[in-house]
Parts: structure tokens; C-alpha cells; sequence
């Protein structure tokens, strides 16, 4: 199997000396391409920090981080655009759509920036979001759309460049429970199309959806292979 | 990521907030409606005086009281100008064909129950062929006129006009400063020149007005206001010039500085040049201030609006932009509100200038070039004053960026 992620002592410390948050501390971790697998742990244990670092939007302080074989320090601004673009779909908490622009708009931005002519960037949109189930929205403004709905938006952008990655910081985190079965419905299909997929949630229900739990705390990974199904045990003693 | 994708996003994100980007392009609208409306209406000034002074014909000169150098010191005109100096250019300068002294000032000018001011002007027979203003009725002042001092008064059309209405001036009476004239003759029709309507005035002959409208007042001889001049031909006119000094500088017995100025048309028509020039240098001057400001504003309103797009920026750059790509939309954004700033505010300059050309004797008129200097200027400022917003928004983290929410 191919590794797709790997720290290699990976620390992330914020704030000078007397101040110092170490929001990773000397991190070991690798996933295999085509998994599935959740983050979970408390508040604060450094959990967006690994999925920013993963997602090429933050650079650990120390420690390396090798995204398909390449160590992302090494790369120049141009090169980290391109596998953002390209490499990685990323979907946030806040779903952070473009509220100027059209759900099918939003979704056409990546290919923007991956220099993908007009009619093959409708084409593919309209793929992506007839893929989450929004093929009747395509022309909506986000604040014309449910929050459920919105979140789909900001998936088919992720996985409108057709990453190897799709990174998920809570995705469900605002959304109710029929959406949030939604979602995770679309991730499952997504990872079952070959889609390596890692994603933070704190909730059992929806960790229990993927196949692999990393449990962080302190800014450590103390269990980095959890299994889903008998996470209810697992949690009482990890906390 | 290609520039037309660029120039879509940037249309894309002014025209989401019109508003805003109205005002920010008000500084470079305002900034270029004045340049070309004060450009249109310079350049339309220089060519009406230049018309003007062409239309005195190529051969007239003119002598002047007093060096330019002194002309700038006081504001009096210096008295040294005589009816002796006018006679002495007639008969000793061979280039010239005529000679018209002038002595004129501003009075009241009665007739029966009617009064007006009007310009009243003392000259010789000369004033009318030099100056090319014909009489419609009746005759102007003739050399007996002048040598007897006689009460006679040519009207201009206007003058004619307000003093006797409908009926037939000629041969009536008028009085000015409380001494009575007989109308001789009535004038055609001249226009203004440089602003002064030449219709509204009194001529009657220069002694007359020597002695009895102004007093005499110079220490030399009969003073005059100036003299009008005609050389015989447009090719006499530098020789004429040359030998009226000379003949001027041995009667005034000049040894350093002249006390009068011999003016032909091309030095009036440099005069214009030169105030034109520097006018121009003016302009640009303002043009270049009211740019930078404008421009300013630009960079100001942009540097709010990346703070305020910090999250759009940082999710930009999340799915695939790079520095690069930022920046680039920044710096298009910039361009297009500068030059659709300058595009409109042209629009309103050539606006203004068109209306002054329509109420005002100024045929002002904007060049194509000048709107184009003014759009591309106007770009370029934006593309100056866009880069530092631009390179601030292009160097954004974009994890700081995304969690400004
Ligand atoms: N920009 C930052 N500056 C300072 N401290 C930060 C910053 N981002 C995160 N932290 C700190 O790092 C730790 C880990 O944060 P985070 O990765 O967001 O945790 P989680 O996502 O697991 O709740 C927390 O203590 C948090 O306060
Ligand atoms: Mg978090």
C-alpha cells in the first residue's frame, strides 16, 4: 500500500517562549492512500492544526511532513498552490463559500485556478454537485441555500479537481442529524470511488461511519489506530 | 490562471459592491473631469486669443508705453508715449503705411434724457484703415478734425444704439464729460476682442480729447494711450519694428532702459504661446496632484477591502491560488476602478467642455489623444497605488486568513 501522508516528529508551537502553545508536539502519523479515517480527541488537542498542516495551509514548526512522498517543506509557493489545487480537497466547519457567487460558481473556483477552460469547468461542476445531490441548485446563492445544502457545495469544490485527498475539519459539526447522515453518505461514496478521505469530528455516531480513528489529546496522537465499531469503550478510557 | 479569468473575477467582485467601488473611483472621476475640462477650456482660450490677434492682420503693430520690464513693476502705465512720437513715425519711418495714436478712457456719454458710460477713444483719420474699422453712415474724423479740434464723434453701432434707439444719430448732438459733440458718422459692426466689446465706443479726435476730455498730462507732449501701426506689407513688419525703436530711442534719448515696447502680431501671438505654456505646466501640475489623490484614495479603499476580504482570500488560496494569482486579481481590480474612473470622469470633462464651448465665445474641444493620455494615466496610477493592497492581500497566510472569521 502507498502512503499518502506521514509525519516524522511533526511539532507545531504558536507564541514566543513564555507563551508557548505547543499545538502538535513531536507527532508520528501515516495514512495509506484510499482510507478513511476520523480524528477525534477534546477541544484544543491541536486536532485543525494536523488537518492544516495535511492540507498544505500551515507548515509544522519542526518535524517533516511527506504528502505522497514529497516533503511539502521543500516547496515554494507555486508548487504548495498547485497540490492545494490539485492534490487536496479540503471542506471546513464554516463551509466558507464565496457568497457573490453561484453554488455552481463556487464550485467552477478550483478549476479557475487550475487554468480549466469555461465549458469544461460547467461540465465538471455540474457533475460534482448532480454528485451531491444538488443538481437543481446549481445557479443559488449560498445564503440562498440550507446549511446542509451549502456544505454539499463546499464537498463538490473539494472534489471537483478530483483530489487524491479530501480533508474534512467538522464537517457535520453545523449540521442536524439528516444531513449530517447526508454527508457522510457522500464521503462513504467518495472513499468507495478511491478517494483516501480523513476528516475531524467529535461525534461517535459519525466517527463510526469511517473505518479508522486517530485520537489526539495534548497535541499528541496517543492512539493513532483506533477501530470505529468499539469506540464507546475506547473513549471513556482515551479521555 | 489567464488574465481574462482574472479581469471576470474582478468585474465579478466591483460589480458585487457597486457602491464602494463608485466611491473609490470618485477621486480619479473628479481628478479627471476637471484635468479635461480645464485642458479643453485652456487650449479653446489660447485659440481665441490667438484668433483674435491674427485677425488684427499680419502687418499691424503696436506701440506700447513703458519696457516690459517696467510693465511688471508698476501698475500704472508710465506717460511717455506722444502725438509728437505718433507724427515723427509717419513721416520718418518709410516701412510704414499708417499711424493711428490712441488716447482713450471711460465716460459718460449723453444724449437728451439718455446717458451711458462708454469707452471714448481720441485717435487720427489713420485709427479707421490701421485698425480696419469701416464707417456704415456718415464719415469718421478727418485730418481737419484733428487739426482744428474739432467737437465731431464717430458712434460705434452699439453706443449708436443704446444712445438713439430706432432713430438716425447722424447729425444729432451728444455730450460727453458736459461738452457737446456732433455726430459724424456711424461705425460698422466690429465685435468684441479679448473680451471688450468694440461696438461701445465714442471716437472723436485726438487733440479734442487731449484738451478737452483727459487735460494734458504728460510732461513730454500730448500724451496717448498707444499707437496702432500698419506696416506697408507683412514683409515690412520686422524692419518697421526695428526702425520705429531706433527713431523712438534717439527722441526719448534712451541710454539703457527703453520706456516703451514696440509690439508686433507674431510677439502677441508668442505672449499667447507662452502664457499658454505656461498654463499647460499648470494644468499638468494640478492634473498630476489631483491624480495622486485620487490614486490614494484607490489604495486606501483597497487596503480596507483586502482586510475585509481576508476570509475570501484565505479560502482562494485554500483551493488553489497562488501569490501570484492574488496579486494579479488585486492589481486588475485597482486597474479597472482607476480606469473606468478615468474613463467616466473624461466622459464629464469633455461634458463640461462642450458646455463652456456652448455658452462662452471659447471653442473648447478635447482631443481624442488627450482622453487616451487621460484613461492610460489613470490605469497606470491604479496599477501603482493597486500593488501595495495587492502584494498585502497576495501575502496573507492562508490559514490566518481563513480562521479571521
Ligand atoms: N493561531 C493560533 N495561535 C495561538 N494558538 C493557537 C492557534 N491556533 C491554535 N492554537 C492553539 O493550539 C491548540 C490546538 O488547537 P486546534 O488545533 O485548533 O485544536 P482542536 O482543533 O483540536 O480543537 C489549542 O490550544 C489552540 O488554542
Ligand atoms: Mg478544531
Amino acid at each position: 500500500m502507498k502512503t499518502i501522508i506521514r509525519f516524522d516528529h511533526v511539532s507545531k508551537v504558536y507564541g514566543s517562549e513564555n507563551t508557548e502553545v505547543r499545538a502538535l508536539s513531536d507527532v508520528n502519523l501515516t495514512v495509506e492512500a484510499g482510507e478513511y479515517c476520523a480524528i477525534m480527541g477534546p477541544s484544543g488537542s491541536g486536532k485543525s492544526t494536523a488537518m492544516n498542516v495535511i492540507g498544505c495551509l500551515d507548515r509544522p514548526t519542526s518535524g517533516s511532513y511527506y504528502l505522497d512522498g514529497v516533503d511539502v517543506a521543500q516547496l515554494n509557493d507555486q508548487e504548495l498552490a498547485h497540490i492545494r489545487n490539485r492534490k487536496i480537497g479540503f471542506v471546513f466547519q464554516q463551509f466558507h463559500l464565496l457568497p457573490q457567487l453561484s453554488a455552481m460558481e463556487n464550485v467552477m473556483l478550483p478549476m479557475v485556478y487550475a487554468g480549466i477552460p469555461l465549458p469544461q469547468r460547467q461540465q465538471r461542476a455540474t457533475e460534482a454537485l448532480t454528485r451531491v445531490g444538488l443538481a437543481n441548485r446549481l445557479n443559488n446563492r449560498p445564503n440562498q441555500l440550507s446549511g446542509g445544502q451549502q456544505q454539499r457545495v463546499a464537498i463538490a469544490r473539494a472534489i471537483v479537481n478530483q483530489p487524491v485527498l479530501l480533508l474534512a475539519d467538522e464537517p457535520t459539526g453545523a449540521l442536524d442529524s439528516h444531513t449530517t447522515q447526508e454527508v457522510m453518505a457522500i464521503f462513504a461514496e467518495l472513499n468507495a470511488s478511491g478517494i483516501t478521505v480523513v476528516m475531524v469530528t467529535h461525534e461517535s455516531e459519525v466517527a463510526r461511519l469511517t473505518r479508522r480513528v486517530v485520537w489526539f489529546r495534548d497535541g499528541q496522537v496517543i492512539h493513532p489506530n483506533l477501530s470505529p465499531t468499539n469506540l464507546a469503550q475506547v473513549t471513556v478510557a482515551a479521555v | 490562471m489567464d488574465i481574462l479569468e482574472s479581469v471576470k473575477m474582478a468585474v465579478k467582485t466591483l460589480t458585487a459592491n457597486k457602491l464602494r467601488s463608485t466611491l473609490t473611483m470618485l477621486g480619479i472621476i473628479i481628478g479627471n473631469a476637471s484635468v479635461i475640462t480645464m485642458v479643453g477650456v485652456g487650449q479653446g482660450a489660447q485659440r481665441y486669443a490667438s484668433s483674435q490677434f491674427e485677425s488684427l492682420g499680419p502687418n499691424v503693430l503696436f506701440v506700447i508705453p513703458g519696457s516690459s520690464e517696467s510693465r511688471n513693476r508698476t501698475l500704472d502705465a508710465p506717460r511717455t508715449l506722444t502725438l509728437e512720437d505718433a507724427k515723427a513715425i509717419a513721416t520718418q519711418v518709410p516701412t510704414v503705411s499708417g499711424v493711428a495714436p490712441q488716447l482713450q478712457t471711460q465716460q459718460a456719454v449723453v444724449y437728451s434724457n439718455r446717458s451711458t458710460s462708454a469707452l471714448i477713444l481720441g485717435t487720427t483719420p489713420d485709427f479707421s484703415s490701421v485698425r480696419t474699422f469701416d464707417v456704415a453712415n456718415g464719415r469718421f474724423i478727418s485730418d481737419l478734425d484733428v487739426q482744428r479740434g474739432t467737437r465731431s464723434v464717430a458712434l460705434g453701432p452699439d453706443l449708436a444704439k443704446s444712445l438713439f434707439g430706432a432713430s438716425d444719430p447722424l447729425g444729432q448732438t451728444i455730450r460727453i464729460k458736459n461738452i457737446s459733440f456732433q455726430v459724424i458718422g456711424i461705425m460698422e459692426a466690429k465685435g468684441a476682442f479679448l473680451g471688450n466689446n468694440q461696438d461701445d465706443v465714442a471716437y472723436i479726435p485726438l487733440s479734442t480729447m487731449s484738451d478737452q476730455i483727459t487735460g494734458n498730462t504728460s510732461p513730454y507732449g500730448t500724451e496717448v494711450t498707444f499707437i496702432s501701426i500698419a506696416a506697408r506689407d507683412e514683409n515690412s513688419v520686422g524692419a518697421a519694428q526695428f526702425q520705429i525703436t531706433n527713431l523712438l530711442r534717439l527722441r526719448h534719448k534712451i541710454v539703457t532702459d527703453d520706456d516703451f515696447t514696440v509690439r508686433t502680431q507674431k510677439d502677441a501671438l508668442e505672449v499667447v504661446g507662452n502664457v499658454a505654456g505656461a498654463l499647460t505646466i499648470m494644468l499638468a501640475a494640478i492634473a498630476g496632484i489631483s491624480l495622486f489623490v485620487g490614486g490614494i484614495g484607490i489604495m486606501n479603499i483597497m487596503l480596507v477591502s483586502v482586510r475585509e476580504r481576508t476570509q475570501e482570500i484565505g479560502l482562494r488560496k485554500a483551493i488553489g491560488a497562488s501569490q501570484d494569482d492574488i496579486l494579479v486579481q488585486f492589481i486588475i481590480e485597482a486597474i479597472i476602478l482607476a480606469a473606468l474612473g478615468g474613463a467616466v470622469g473624461t466622459l464629464i470633462g469633455v461634458g463640461g467642455v462642450t458646455l463652456v464651448s456652448m455658452v462662452s465665445p471659447l471653442k473648447a474641444s478635447v482631443s481624442p489623444a488627450a482622453v487616451m493620455v487621460a484613461v492610460g494615466v489613470s490605469s497606470g496610477i491604479g496599477l501603482f497605488f493597486g500593488v501595495v493592497p495587492a502584494r498585502q492581500a497576495a501575502k496573507l497566510d492562508p490559514i490566518v486568513a481563513l480562521r479571521s472569521a
